[in-house]
């Protein structure tokens, strides 16, 4: 079974094979090559294709029904090829040594001769049909086997535009005439069949015979590096800890988006069958076609069983695809000049159009892969935060139906979708067919039970904390309350590991075994009305009744201690797995007397939190999460209500008639801080200290022995001369003499070297 | 020596002239061309004929009329100009001398050939 189309051929309608047809607009598409350069290219296409037709015509009128690919591969080899006019470039006598004639007149394929003869001469030419420039880079393509444009883009990618190597190149590489004119190579073309977006992955893939889902995820990479860097989308608030988003790290390039949308401007569309064996690299010969054909209908064949959406799309891309073969073949009726150049111009505006068309959807799928991107990562974040904080939820939920909220909704709400956008679009990149209908829609009635779990979850959760308790104010004694200033501090009690084997959970740090510590303290300063200091604690805790409430207030326990004039605080209210955490935070209110001042001391929240995170400022807030209160940490010098004062934590203030008054600068380093850093510093100086003494005492001790060893070498010395004179042997004077010499040299350097360590030790 | 090359040199220079030789016996057809070449045991493909017969009309040797035929477009039919016919009668003059001259060449080497064979018997 064959289709046969009709074509309007230099003012004839000839019934034609596809396949048939296939071959005539190679040939002719080769024939132009070959002549490119000759005067009067087209007169000479022209009258060829006039011929073409006429013996075309000649065959139809014999009787025959179509033009088949025999027919056509007969009246080719009769005209001839562009191999055999450069081969003989004329005509030859019948005797000679006949090389082509009639080899491959019975169907085969014309593109094997010149197959052979590109293997045969590897060389380096410049391709002077296929130029750009001066055809360099389409000579390196047919050099290696490649598709010119995927050189030229590499060319332009990774040497640059390299004009003086390209120069270079073209003085020094010969040209090429006709050698690879139409031969056989890959190309690349975008294969709209297997398209997700533009079909460029799955055409690179083709080209390179891998697997389109790596391409696809190469080109996904820099999508997810672009949403994992948004640190202001505010995404990763849970879990901007450095370690998570270094996981994916890896430079693929950033540009692969963009390289993306030029593959996809550039690359030209796998249309004709011929296009996409070329797309694969196979020989374009009739068999294969017939193939790719026959696997062709076969698809449409299951492609029609299919419903939905993407059966609609298809049609619409090979209803498009078809529209613009006819367009391609009236732009093949070279025969009307005209009709020729209307096609011409309309073909540049849908080229200009295209061009918009692929910005556009390329913009779309930008944003619509960001957006997949956050949410999942944003639900990825909750996951995370959510599974992590489930053993702290003793301390919070009561026993019971809310445990199991709380997993359902955790589990379905959050990583079931998780699981199902990664799952679709890991299919969806891998080309696979969707999830059949029950899977999918068991996953959305999982979710929709997420979301009433969660539902449920919020409501119980908020009637757990619905009643306030009736706050009472208490007034905490001081030992001495006159004194003229007063520094509020806090006292580590809490025991925390600074060891932990993920930085995922940073509630465990505040966590002892069956104790919960928040740190829900709010300091009011307000204007004393006597002339001492007061301090008061308001205890407050939500609850389901407010019996509870009140409990759970009276079961705060928060110590206050004075040592001089320093008040020390509790680092946080413990909370126990039986009270459960109902908000309960503690005010405290000091009045400060006029004429008095007084320091909140930064040291505590800050330091807990560089020694405990290390991450700065913004894993600072991780313990705020779920807290919604003020907390121990962070500034803020807005004052909440008419009486108190703003203040900001570490600065000394002086309490005037008017308010507070700020007295000094901000101490930047605590107090306490910078005690324990003298304290190390003194360590060190003593250390050094003891470190000078002993060597002062090496010094003198080796010092009394040189001078010992120098006396008994003197004595010595004096002792032989004396010797010497007796005797009165000159003889051996001259070589004793440097002896002697040298040693009072080494004494004299000993003493010299003394002296720089005496110094040096000073 | 390259074999093949010579060959084709040689076909290449008496190729024009004998289109030439063709075209002024009467207003032709390419395919026509073609035919008598083939009489003649030359072989000459159409895909070569069209580019040189552009050539020559290019050059001014060669007219071109169409023809009305009866079935389809009209066809090209090539005719000769006076400064072709001019042309044809050079080429065929300087033909002539080198047939000539590579006749009496040949002859003699192989009048001494035979010669030198005759001796040898």
């Amino acid at each position: 079974m064959k289709k046969v189309i009709n074509i309007n051929f230099q003012g004839r309608i000839l019934p034609i094979e596809e396949f048939a047809y296939e071959i005539l607009k190679k040939y002719i598409d080769s024939l132009r090559d070959y002549f490119k350069n000759e005067e009067g290219c087209d007169e000479i296409i022209n009258d060829i294709e006039c011929r073409i037709a006429e013996l075309c015509d000649d065959r139809l009128k014999k009787g025959a029904p179509c033009i088949t690919e025999v027919d056509m591969n007969l009246i080719i080899t009769s005209i001839g090829r562009p191999a055999d006019f450069e081969a003989q470039d004329g005509f030859e006598a019948s005797s000679s040594s006949n090389t082509y004639s009639t080899e491959d007149t019975m169907g085969g394929n014309y593109y094997d001769n010149e197959y052979s003869d590109k293997q045969q001469s590897k060389k380096l030419y410049r391709d002077e049909h296929n130029k750009v420039l001066g055809g360099v880079c389409s000579g390196i393509a047919n050099y290696f086997n490649l598709d010119p444009l995927l050189v030229r883009i590499l060319w332009i990618f990774l040497i640059g535009v390299n004009i003086l190597g390209y120069l270079i190149l073209w003085i020094a590489v010969p040209s090429t005439s006709v050698k690879e004119v139409g031969g056989v190579r890959k190309r690349l073309f975008r294969d709209i069949e297997n398209k997700l977006i533009g079909g460029v992955s799955s055409g690179l893939a083709k080209y390179f015979s891998i697997q389109v889902w790596i391409v696809r995820i190469l080109f996904l990479i820099p999508f997810i590096r672009f949403v994992v860097n948004f640190r202001h989308l505010h995404l990763w608030q849970f879990w901007d800890s450095p370690h998570f988003p270094n996981l994916l790290d890896i430079t693929f390039s950033p540009g692969a988006v963009f390289v993306y949308i030029v593959l996809w401007l550039v690359l030209p569309e796998a249309k004709t069958s011929a296009d996409k064996l070329e797309m694969v690299g196979e020989k374009v010969d009739l068999n294969s076609i017939k193939n790719t054909i026959q696997g062709d209908l076969e698809g449409f064949g299951t492609r029609a069983k299919s419903w939905g959406s993407a059966q609609r799309s298809a049609r619409r891309e090979a209803r498009s695809a078809r529209r613009d073969e006819r367009s391609n073949r009236r732009n093949e009726n070279m025969d009307e000049n005209t009709t020729n150049n209307r096609s011409d111009n309309k073909g540049c505006f849908h080229f200009v159009g295209n061009i918009i068309t692929i910005l556009i959807k390329a913009f779309v799928y930008f944003i619509l892969g960001i957006i997949i991107i956050s949410v999942l990562a944003a639900l990825f974040g909750l996951g995370v935060a959510g599974t992590s904080l489930l053993p702290l939820r003793k301390f919070i939920l009561e026993d019971g139906v809310q445990n199991w909220y709380v997993i359902g909704a955790i589990i379905l709400f959050i990583w079931v979708p998780v699981i199902g956008i990664v799952t679709a679009v890991v299919r969806k990149l891998a080309g696979f067919k969707k999830a059949n209908l029950l899977i999918r829609s068991s996953f959305w009635a999982l979710w929709i039970l997420g979301w009433v779990c969660i539902f449920l979850f919020f409501s119980s959760l908020t009637k757990s904390f619905s009643k306030h308790n009736t706050p009472v104010e208490k007034t905490i004694a001081l030992t001495n309350a006159k004194l003229n200033f007063l520094t509020v501090t806090s006292e580590p009690k809490m025991k925390y590991y600074e060891d932990h084997w993920f930085d995922l959970t940073p509630f465990e740090k505040y966590t002892d075994e069956d104790t919960f510590y928040v740190r829900n303290l709010r300091i009011r300063i307000t204007q004393s009305k006597t002339d001492s200091f007061e301090v008061k604690i308001i205890k407050l805790s939500n609850g389901s009744t407010k019996e509870e409430a009140n409990r759970l207030a009276n079961n705060i326990n928060f110590d206050i201690t004075q040592k001089d004039s320093v008040l020390f605080l509790d680092r946080g209210i413990g909370i126990n797995k039986g009270d459960k955490f109902r908000n309960q935070h503690v005010i405290m209110t000091i009045a400060v007397p006029i004429g008095k001042r007084i320091k909140i001391s930064k040291k505590g929240w800050q330091q807990i939190n560089m020694n405990v995170n290390g991450h700065g400022i913004r894993t600072e807030r991780i313990g705020d999460i779920g807290f919604g209160n003020d907390s121990w940490d962070g500034e803020w010098n807005n004052s909440f209500d008419d009486e108190s004062f703003s203040y900001n934590r570490g600065v000394e203030y002086l309490m005037t008639a008017s308010g507070l008054e700020k007295i000094g600068r901000m101490d930047l380093d605590n107090e306490v801080g910078k005690d324990e850093d003298t304290s190390d510093i003194e360590q060190q100086l003593k250390d050094l200290k003891e470190e000078r003494q002993k060597l002062e005492g090496d010094l003198k001790k080796s010092r009394s022995e040189k001078m010992k060893e120098l006396e008994k070498i003197d004595r010595a010395l004096e002792q032989k001369s004396n010797d010497q004179k007796d005797k009165k042997a000159v003889t051996n004077n001259t070589s004793v003499m440097p002896n002697l010499n040298n040693v009072s040299k080494v004494a004299n350097k000993f003493g010299d070297l003394q002296w720089v360590m005496e110094r040096f030790a000073y | 020596m390259d074999i093949q090359n010579t060959q084709s040199q040689m076909r290449k220079g008496v190729l024009e002239f004998c289109i030439l030789s063709i075209i002024q016996q009467g207003e032709v057809y390419p395919s026509d061309i073609v035919e008598k070449m083939k009489l003649a045991n030359l072989h000459i493909l159409e895909g070569t004929l069209y580019p040189l017969l552009t050539r020559l009309k290019n050059a001014g040797l060669l007219n071109y009329r169409w023809v009305e035929s009866i079935s389809g477009p009209p066809r090209k039919y090539f005719v000769m100009t006076d400064e072709g016919n001019a042309a044809y009668a050079v080429l065929l003059k300087t033909w002539n001398e080198m047939a000539d001259a590579v006749q009496l060449i040949t002859n003699n080497t192989n009048n001494i050939n035979t010669l030198k064979a005759d001796q040898a018997l």
